[in-house]
């Protein structure tokens, strides 16, 4: 055993003493709650993503001909393909809704603000991200919400001014939907958006240490509890159990409320009844309210917003320095898309 | 051996050494950004679809067989879907009308409800009378009617255009 130590020592000169240091960056005490561990979550989240979607690969066929049915098989026929493929659907559920918990907590925080503005917009970037593989993912499955939320989707590209009508043809491959689209959106979600997270979760972690975390304005109370622990193992444990929790919540959902599949798509009927996955509730309805030019053009006015929000911050700041006016913008924000959300999801249309 | 090579005499001017230093830079740089632009331009080009080609004109039936005053559901070969109903007698292209049934908001599938004589779009709303004029709902607010296709009578036989919509 020490000969097989000493031989890798020779070949890989690190030292327990360097990895102690390397990982044991001090965390503040505020991160023993687990509301603060949420950007941990969507991490996790995504590493069963990766892992579920390379083993629904295996089985998965992205043409129009055979994707509806090569998902039916995973679903009626491969040994376990209806729990990975529901592990896949509802980790994909979950992440999304800790990518947005993770940004509300920074937001409400304070925690975009200098130096950590980069970080805030590799964090947007993120939400982008997963947005995206969450869209193009349920495009895949070829059932009639994946065809026309597809067909919806590269129309609301088409509106966007300059750009709009080659961002439609390079995503669908033609003018509509056609035979080569469903690759596209397979090789975007399979490969584009995977690797684009990794290279982004890297940034992201990076800048979190070389920065490191965040303290609370407010501060704790002083109790003579130390103000920082350490990450390894006391964090660690913490994440680990997080990861404990999510497995065993992901398997209950999976087992309980597992993937369905809707009809097949049919390019000559919408259904009568159609509306996409939850996190696009929002956008739906918005589209509902206004002209799509006005809804494409003030839904990205949002976005830019967002990701340029530390720097509206410091100008708020500027002009109106007693009120917290971010916190206030925030709190309305966020009533109007629960308001949004809650009014698509109980009306038919 | 002279010492005339001596980077240092005033044979060499600075600024010949220094552009004659700087050349195989550029070149490099030139060099880098050809190669790779032209690779980045074939990447390009080859996600890009091929553009449509021109016009084509598609028979749909003999005027003669197309009922009077009635619509017919017509599939063209890329698979849309296009409503085709005459409303004269006359025999010529001005007795036809052809509605896409493709909604101009955001490309959803339309639904003709005969009970309240009206297309509806079940994706945002979007409501068109049988003429396909706008009605209300977001296509209303932005004054997108249902795109019509082209339409052509030659030796009595009705064909449609597949390339831009009147």
């Amino acid at each position: 055993m020490n000969r097989v130590v000493r031989w890798l020592r020779e070949r890989i000169p690190v030292s327990g003493e360097v990895l102690r240091e390397l990982t044991n960056e001090p965390v503040p005490r505020h991160l023993k709650r687990w509301w603060f561990c949420l950007g941990g979550t969507p991490a996790y989240l995504f590493v069963v993503q990766i892992f579920t979607g390379i083993l629904l690969a295996f089985y998965y066929e992205p043409s129009q001909s055979t994707a509806y049915e090569s998902v039916r098989y995973i679903t009626e026929r491969a040994s376990y393909g209806w729990y990975l493929r529901s592990v896949h659907k509802w980790a994909a559920t979950l992440m999304v809704a800790a990518v947005i918990l993770h940004q509300l907590r920074v937001y409400f925080t304070g925690a975009y603000r200098q130096p950590r503005e980069i970080n805030w917009m590799v964090g947007m970037c993120l939400l982008v991200c997963t947005l995206t593989a969450g869209f193009t993912g349920y495009s895949l499955v070829y059932e009639q919400l994946s065809y026309w939320g597809a067909t919806v989707g590269a129309n609301i590209a088409d509106q966007v001014p300059i750009a709009g009508g080659f961002s439609k043809r390079l995503l669908l491959g033609g003018d509509s939907y056609n035979e080569h689209t469903l690759s596209r959106f397979f090789v975007l979600h399979a490969a584009v958006l995977p690797a684009t997270m990794v290279f982004l979760i890297g940034i992201h972690i990076t800048l979190i240490r070389l920065q490191g975390v965040t303290e609370l304005e407010s501060g704790e109370p002083d109790d003579g509890v130390p103000t920082y622990f350490n990450f390894f193992p006391d964090h660690f444990a913490t994440e680990l159990a997080i990861g404990l929790v999510l497995m065993v919540l992901l398997s209950a959902l999976a087992t309980a409320l597992p993937a369905t599949m809707g009809p097949a798509a049919d390019p000559l009927t919408t259904p009568e009844v159609i509306k996409p996955e939850w996190w696009f509730y929002v956008t739906f309805r918005w589209l509902k309210l206004f002209s799509a030019s006005f809804a494409v053009l003030s839904m990205g006015l949002i976005v830019f917003l967002m990701f340029t929000w530390p720097f509206v911050d410091r100008w708020l700041r500027r002009i109106c320095p007693r009120t917290e006016l971010s916190v206030w913008i925030g709190i309305v924000a966020v009533l109007v898309l629960i308001g949004l959300t809650v009014w698509e999801a109980i009306v038919e249309h | 051996m002279t010492t005339d090579s001596d980077p240092a005499s005033a044979d060499s001017p600075e600024p010949r050494r220094t552009f004659l230093a700087t050349l195989p830079a550029a070149a490099m740089a030139g060099g880098l950004l050809a190669s790779y632009g032209t690779f980045a331009a074939f990447c390009g080009r080859f996600l890009y679809p091929p553009v449509r080609g021109a016009e084509i004109w598609h028979l749909v039936r003999p005027v003669g067989s197309f009922p009077d005053r009635a619509a017919v559901d017509y599939r063209t070969p890329d698979g849309q879907r296009v409503t085709i109903r005459r409303d004269g007698s006359s025999g010529t292209v001005a007795d036809f009308v052809a509605l896409s049934s493709t909604c101009p908001h955001l490309g959803c599938q339309v639904h003709w409800e005969p009970q309240n004589t009206r297309f509806f779009c079940p994706c945002h709303n979007g409501v068109f009378d049988q003429s396909g004029a706008a009605v209300s709902g977001p296509p209303a607010d932005a004054g997108q009617d249902l795109p019509r296709f082209g339409l052509r009578v030659e030796s009595d036989l009705l064909f449609i255009s597949l390339g831009e919509t009147a």
